[in-house]
């Protein structure tokens, strides 16, 4: 016999999916909530250059993010977990992410289609 | 639910300092990175390192472990099932977990969802429920945390939105604090144009807040499952549009069915090549500056599988002896 966990079931249906853009951006403390730190880390991320304020130039207080710098934010967070890295590798490590994944889909795209059916 | 060895998951032995434990984590999670390894399982293989990690880099995680393994291999925790020796049909007995700590704020700022997606149900239920037990304990009332997730959905449904189903899993306190495990089954209506990377949020389903605070929120990047016929890069979208070489010699109106479902005439110019672009404008996703969908044109050859297509080759052959295919690939002496 064993003991198991219980399990509840629930189900949701959603009316309300909004896309993190920039006419639904995350303010410094949503970003921040979002990639589990706190609001001084967010401006640091901002000092260094991985994300940019959606508004360039834009006072501190008055600071919106788009979807990308969470997914940054978030990629950044875990190196420096992981590596303890700091900022501008953390920056320097993204980028090339980021690189390698476009080049990667180029060669995809490149490879020939097997036809179909086979 | 199996009983997890995380230290087999590190490489590393139950006396390994946190150096150790350090550095064999960091070796691994270069090696299964899903960008740099080449290994198939390298997704599982990194979850598995990250949640070891995730526990026993944490003293506090760690000691409340290792208590809890003693336990097992002594056959105490198994409950009803504890009298067979194995590690499977594991459930942590109750007040494991007595004395040990894991709510402290960690990593310079929070100490993050412990039930992250990613992780199994053997360390959610262990860690997960403990964790916002103590949390709770500690701060009675407090927001719910922010979950991540990702759903892959193919280009038409990104480009026109559409329905998609997925399953989260959390340890969830219920009105006794006991914890349970709750699958949600969430209806994901996608907006249309959202862009393979972007983020969804799905406001107050995240985690659950305490006290009467609000729900967290949920958010989902998506992701494009991967197919031949498409590519896209940022708002643009480039799609593969075989012709026969007589409509890429010749020229020809032809037909396209489109990613969105629509269906457009395209002009093929005379004289085209294979790997040309044509563009067609604001026809990528939408957005400030709309993007461009490109159609690159690859040759397709009708088969030679009948008389008349054998006559119309051989044709062909001899209106163009002049035409040489390989001339570039001749030495030049």
């Amino acid at each position: 016999m064993t003991t198991t966990t219980y399990v509840r079931h629930t189900s949701v249906t959603i009316t309300q999916a909004d896309p993190v853009d920039d006419a639904h951006p995350l303010g410094t403390t949503e970003l921040a909530r979002a990639a589990g730190d706190r609001e001084e880390w967010v401006v640091a991320l901002v000092e260094t250059g991985l994300i940019a304020p959606a508004v360039p130039g834009a006072p501190q207080a008055q600071w919106v993010f788009d979807g990308e710098a969470l997914r940054c934010a978030l990629q950044a967070r875990r190196l420096q977990r992981d590596f303890d890295v700091g900022l501008d590798a953390a920056a320097l490590i993204i980028d090339l992410q980021r690189e390698v994944r476009r080049l990667r889909a180029l060669v995809g795209a490149a490879q020939p289609q097997r036809p179909a059916g086979g | 639910m199996d009983f997890k060895d995380y230290y087999s998951a590190l490489g590393v032995d139950r006396k390994a300092t946190a150096d150790e434990v350090r550095k064999a984590y960091r070796k691994l999670a270069r090696k299964y990175h899903p960008d740099v390894s080449q290994e198939a399982d390298a997704e599982a293989r990194m979850k598995d390192v990250n949640e070891a990690y995730e526990v026993l880099h944490d003293a506090e995680k760690r000691a409340a472990y290792d208590a809890l393994a003693d336990r097992v291999a002594s056959g105490a925790a198994h409950g009803s099932a504890g009298r067979s020796a194995g590690t499977q049909g594991f459930t942590p007995p109750p007040g494991w977990d007595e004395g040990f700590d894991f709510s402290r704020a960690r990593h310079g700022g929070t100490a993050g969802p412990a039930d992250d997606a990613d992780f199994s149900d053997f360390f959610s239920s262990l860690f997960g429920a403990a964790q916002r037990r103590q949390a709770q304990q500690r701060q009675p009332r407090m927001r719910g945390d922010d979950q991540h997730a990702a759903i892959e959905v193919d280009l038409p449904t990104s480009l026109r939105g559409g329905e998609h189903t997925l399953q989260l899993q959390a340890m969830e306190l219920d009105d006794d604090g006991q914890p349970q495990l709750v699958q949600r089954t969430l209806q994901v209506k996608i907006p249309p144009g959202v862009r393979p990377g972007q983020l969804i949020r799905l406001a107050g389903q995240g985690l659950p807040g305490h006290g009467g605070e609000p729900a967290g929120d949920l958010f989902l990047e998506l992701r494009l499952a991967p197919d031949a016929r498409w590519r896209v890069e940022g708002h643009d979208i480039t799609m593969k549009l075989p012709v026969t070489p007589s409509e890429a010699a010749l020229g020809a109106q032809v037909r396209v069915p489109l990613p969105n479902g629509d269906e457009v005439e395209v002009t093929v110019p005379p004289g085209s090549r294979p790997g040309r672009r044509l563009r067609l404008k604001e026809r990528g996703f939408p957005g400030t500056t709309p993007g461009h969908l490109y159609l690159e044109l690859e040759l397709a050859l009708p088969p030679a599988d009948s008389e008349a297509a054998r006559a119309a080759y051989e044709a062909l052959a001899r209106a163009s002896t002049a035409f040489d295919p390989r001339s570039a690939l001749g030495a030049s002496a």
